[in-house]
């Protein structure tokens, strides 16, 4: 029997990460099942922690999408996993097509699927996931590859070849994804990530932090080798460093349309995680690509394939007295922190508006970029600790968020593309004050 | 193929006269000259033999249109209008449109499941089984030694059915076999019926019907993985392949005088066989492809020795098409199938030693290209060069006969984890084999369960030089691009 679940039982105790710089990052028991594998053409990884609730419907629409679009192309699914106790890995590889399991299989397939497991630790930590899928890329040298998120509810068989043929047929290194979305769903990428990303790099990246993405055996390898994997960040916001990698590389990058994306179920503590991630590492990116960011003014559009991001905009009910609450308790209880990361006059702004009832309440675009950027400035010097300035972000976006929820309270599709266009186009125009704030820093 | 007098409208499967050699060929005399050599040098001839249908040109058939109360009339199936057996699939689908043709003589339809030329004899009638009998008996004393039974599935027709492998198809066969077993005891039959191994395992009856049968299906997924690079097709197929009677036998083959047959594949299957094998567009012919071995795999000589391993390996009796020996190849430019049927190139001199007659007169023409023409390629030079692939396949055929396990072994596939190697165990009696393929062109690693065989050594069968022995432990192989291993497990 094929053995392709790859565990600590069966190949020792769990390895630290001293262990894995001494040994070579993959175990023995996965290198063998990769020499199995051997060369493919297309390789999708799963970066997975207890994720048995959706990972069967997620793997059936990857084999699909496999079966479908690549039927005579060598795929295999890599499953990285944070040590799941709801048996996940078994989920995964058994999504395998083999000769061996054919008899409990109807599908049909032209030729085996492998679907292989690795264990690389006990709490999830997705630059490893993501190290061992690149990895395991750079063993198999696949043309394409791509990743999928495991709780995806939303995933399609068609995403596979919507993310990968570009890469694999039409020279493409990183194809990211756009989605049909509630107009209120993924508000920190669209009044953040998205519009920071932009004004940093040049480049209208609409989901610069995609939990869905597809990449070149070229980007992957180089990201592979350059990355700093040892250093503590390494372990966390891999997706937007892949991606500024991407764009300061100079690789070829484009996006495509999914379809709709349905929302994480996400508590309002998941924030502060999901702020480390993203716009912590875009703020890290900004040391080591001074001269790509510094050089870049105004932006430009990217490769789309099929639509432009669209909204849904049924009615939702929010709840916008917490969000106020929480932006004013911040606002109030951090005001010590503010004052060493923000502009005297920006704080005083702060405090303003902190003192608004709902129905006046508004952070405008100015201020919110203003506050941005001082905080960028902030981390790069790091006038206090930068997870501390990263955590005091948190209750201010509270506050920007609300004030897109009222802006765009009855606004159709295309008023709420306007202002998130006219909040893009704020960022670009106080580029100069970003400048200008980091070289009197430095 | 046939040699009896046709108007060659199919190669000879068109026969206008049963009991006579065409005289292109030569004569009875000839013939009977022939199978006393072969029977002097220890070789047993079996010859081919058409009983489904006839030539529109023997005398059996324009007796049989002539009038509607010639005697002959019930030899062929005739029906006023085309629209029975329905069910029946049309077998040439590039050339006919029905499996009825009108005939104007007779002014009515004949069923014919080939070309409409090949009107189908009426199995159904006593008289037509009988006259057949003693067609093969005519062959049989003349000292053949079996025949090989073309298109058996199709004798008879029943409404409501596909008109495929039916009962009474079947009990024809057994007929005939029962005939050919109590007065020419030792003779063969072999069963040309491209089916499905399921559908085929009739065929053998209860060691009461043929004695041999080609695995059709086989063919073609052979084919498929190695340009897959994956044993799936190969094993899938196995897998579905019943047992046989221990007295009956597989014929394995990987070309023949035909296409290559994808009629029993998938769709997706045959469609990936046609862009890989068959790219350009006239190699392909009805449903499969018209090339010969070596061509089909781009003269890769790594890999048409790795196809002929695990033809002479697999359970089953090898069948090597004439010229695969020494890697001839194919004229896509000759309609139908003559492509993959020209002349045996013997030699480099006049005619590649085929005939002393005028070039021009061929039957068929030379292939005459610098990769595979007949000066580049022939038995005589080959046979003068011991690497030549005639003398690597007269060793692989010399290996194969020193051990029964091919021919008798039953068959365990060991599914390493590496699906680029096909392993399997073969057994018969004490003896115990192990062959290992790499379906790939790339060096592949393996680890192989041999802990069943825990304390054997492996003896490798062509050089005999012996290998570690198997211990608890995985058993490591390397192998090099389309390399393929025989090793003999020994207890010492």
């Amino acid at each position: 029997m094929l053995k392709e679940v790859s565990t600590p039982e069966r190949t020792g105790a769990l390895r630290t990460d001293a262990k894995l710089a001494e040994e070579g990052f993959l175990t023995d028991d996965f290198v063998r099942q990769l020499i199995s594998v051997g060369e493919i053409d297309i390789l999708v990884g799963l970066p997975t922690h207890n994720n048995a609730k959706t990972i069967s419907s997620v793997v059936a629409a990857i084999q699909s999408g496999i079966l479908q679009s690549f039927s005579r192309d060598r795929a295999a699914i890599i499953d990285a996993d944070a040590g799941s106790r709801d048996g996940t890995p078994d989920l995964v590889v058994s999504a395998s097509i083999d000769d061996v399991r054919r008899r409990d299989s109807n599908r049909f397939a032209l030729r085996t699927l492998h679907s292989i497991s690795m264990q690389y630790g006990s709490s999830p930590a997705r630059g490893i996931a993501f190290r061992t899928i690149l990895s395991a890329a750079e063993l198999l040298r696949p043309r394409a590859s791509a990743v999928f998120s495991p709780d995806s509810t939303s995933i399609q068989p068609d995403w596979l070849r919507s993310l990968l043929k570009p890469v694999s047929t039409e020279g493409f290194d990183l194809v990211l994804p756009t989605y049909t979305r509630h107009k209120f769903d993924g508000l920190l990428v669209t009044n953040l990530l998205y519009p920071v990303t932009r004004a940093l790099y040049g480049l209208r990246i609409r989901e610069p932090y995609a939990s869905e993405f597809a990449f070149s055996s070229r980007l992957g390898s180089q990201f592979l080798s350059e990355n700093s994997w040892n250093d503590e960040t390494a372990r966390e916001g891999c997706e937007v460093r892949f991606t500024v990698a991407a764009i300061a590389g100079g690789f070829r990058i484009g996006q495509v349309y999914l379809g709709a994306k349905d929302p994480l179920d996400r508590s309002a503590a998941d924030l502060v995680p999901a702020l480390r991630q993203t716009i912590g590492v875009l703020f890290g990116s900004m040391e080591s690509n001074l001269s790509v960011w510094t050089s870049k003014t105004g932006s430009q559009p990217i490769t789309t394939i099929g639509a432009d991001q669209q909204f849904a905009l049924e009615p939702r009910r929010i709840n916008r007295k917490r969000l106020l609450d929480m932006f004013r308790a911040g606002v109030a209880e951090l005001d010590s922190v503010f004052q060493s990361i923000l502009a005297p006059s920006t704080l005083a702004e702060l405090r303003g508006i902190a003192r608004l009832e709902e129905e006046d309440f508004r952070y405008s675009g100015e201020l919110w970029v203003k506050t941005v950027y001082e905080f960028a400035v902030a981390h790069h010097k790091a006038v206090i600790n930068r997870d501390h300035i990263i955590q005091a972000l948190a209750p201010l976006f509270r506050g920007r968020a609300l004030t897109f929820l009222l802006e765009n309270r009855t606004a159709s599709a295309a008023a709420v593309e306007e202002h998130i266009e006219n909040l893009c186009l704020e960022f670009e125009r106080l580029k100069p004050y970003l400048l200008e704030l980091w070289k009197d820093r430095e | 193929m046939p040699f009896f007098p046709s108007p060659l409208r199919d190669a000879g499967y068109d026969i206008s006269e049963h009991r006579s050699i065409h005289p292109s060929y030569g004569n009875l005399e000839d013939f009977r000259g022939f199978l006393n050599a072969a029977h002097e040098r220890g070789l047993r001839v079996i010859i081919e033999m058409v009983l489904n249908h006839t030539s529109d040109q023997h005398p059996w058939f324009q007796q049989s249109r002539s009038s509607r109360d010639n005697p002959y009339r019930d030899w062929y199936v005739w029906n006023e209008t085309d629209d029975r057996y329905k069910g029946a699939r049309i077998i040439f689908i590039d050339t006919e449109m029905s499996n009825w043709a009108w005939d104007p003589v007779s002014k009515a339809y004949y069923w014919h499941r080939f070309f409409s030329h090949q009107p189908d004899l009426n199995w159904d009638n006593p008289a037509v089984r009988e006259e057949m009998w003693d067609v093969m008996r005519f062959w049989l004393d003349m000292g053949v030694d079996g025949f090989r039974l073309d298109a058996v599935p199709y004798l008879t027709e029943r409404e409501g059915t596909n008109c495929e492998n039916l009962p009474e198809t079947h009990a024809i066969l057994k007929d005939f076999r029962s005939r050919l077993d109590q007065q020419y005891p030792g003779r063969m039959l072999l069963a040309e019926a491209n089916q499905w191994p399921a559908d085929l395992r009739p065929y053998f009856g209860d060691s009461d019907e043929f004695h041999m049968a080609f695995h059709f299906p086989l063919m073609p997924r052979m084919f498929m993985g190695v340009k897959l690079e994956d044993r799936k097709p190969i094993t899938e197929i196995l897998q579905q392949t019943p047992e046989i009677p221990a007295a009956c036998q597989w014929c394995l083959f990987l070309r023949n005088h035909d296409e290559l047959t994808l009629e029993m594949v998938t769709d997706i299957e045959r469609d990936y066989m046609y862009d890989t094998y068959a790219g350009n567009k006239t190699m392909r012919l009805n449903l499969g492809i018209r090339r010969r071995l070596a061509p089909l795999l781009d003269n890769d000589r790594r890999c048409i020795e790795l196809m002929n391993g695990m033809l002479m390996s697999l359970p089953g009796t090898p069948i090597i098409y004439y010229g695969d020996e020494i890697g001839m190849g194919d004229n896509i430019n000759l309609g139908d199938r003559d492509g993959v049927r020209t002349p045996m190139q013997w030699n480099g001199g006049w005619n590649a030693g085929f005939s002393n007659a005028d070039p021009e007169s061929l039957c068929s023409p030379l292939i005459l290209n610098p990769i595979y023409g007949y000066p580049a390629i022939n038995a005589l030079s080959q046979r003068r060069t011991p690497h030549s692939l005639f003398s690597w396949m007269k060793r692989m055929i010399a290996v194969r006969r020193s051990t029964r396990v091919f021919g008798n072994g039953s068959i365990e596939f060991l599914y390493p984890a590496n699906h680029r190697i096909l392993a399997y165990i073969r057994r018969f009696e004490k003896e115990t084999v192990l062959v290992v393929n790499n379906l790939s062109s790339a060096a592949q690693a393996v680890e192989l369960d041999l802990r069943p065989f825990k304390g054997s050594i492996l003896v490798e069968m062509f050089g005999k030089n012996v290998f570690p022995r198997v211990s608890e432990l995985s058993y490591l192989l390397t192998l090099g691009p389309y390399q393929f291993y025989w090793f003999r497990l020994r207890r010492v």
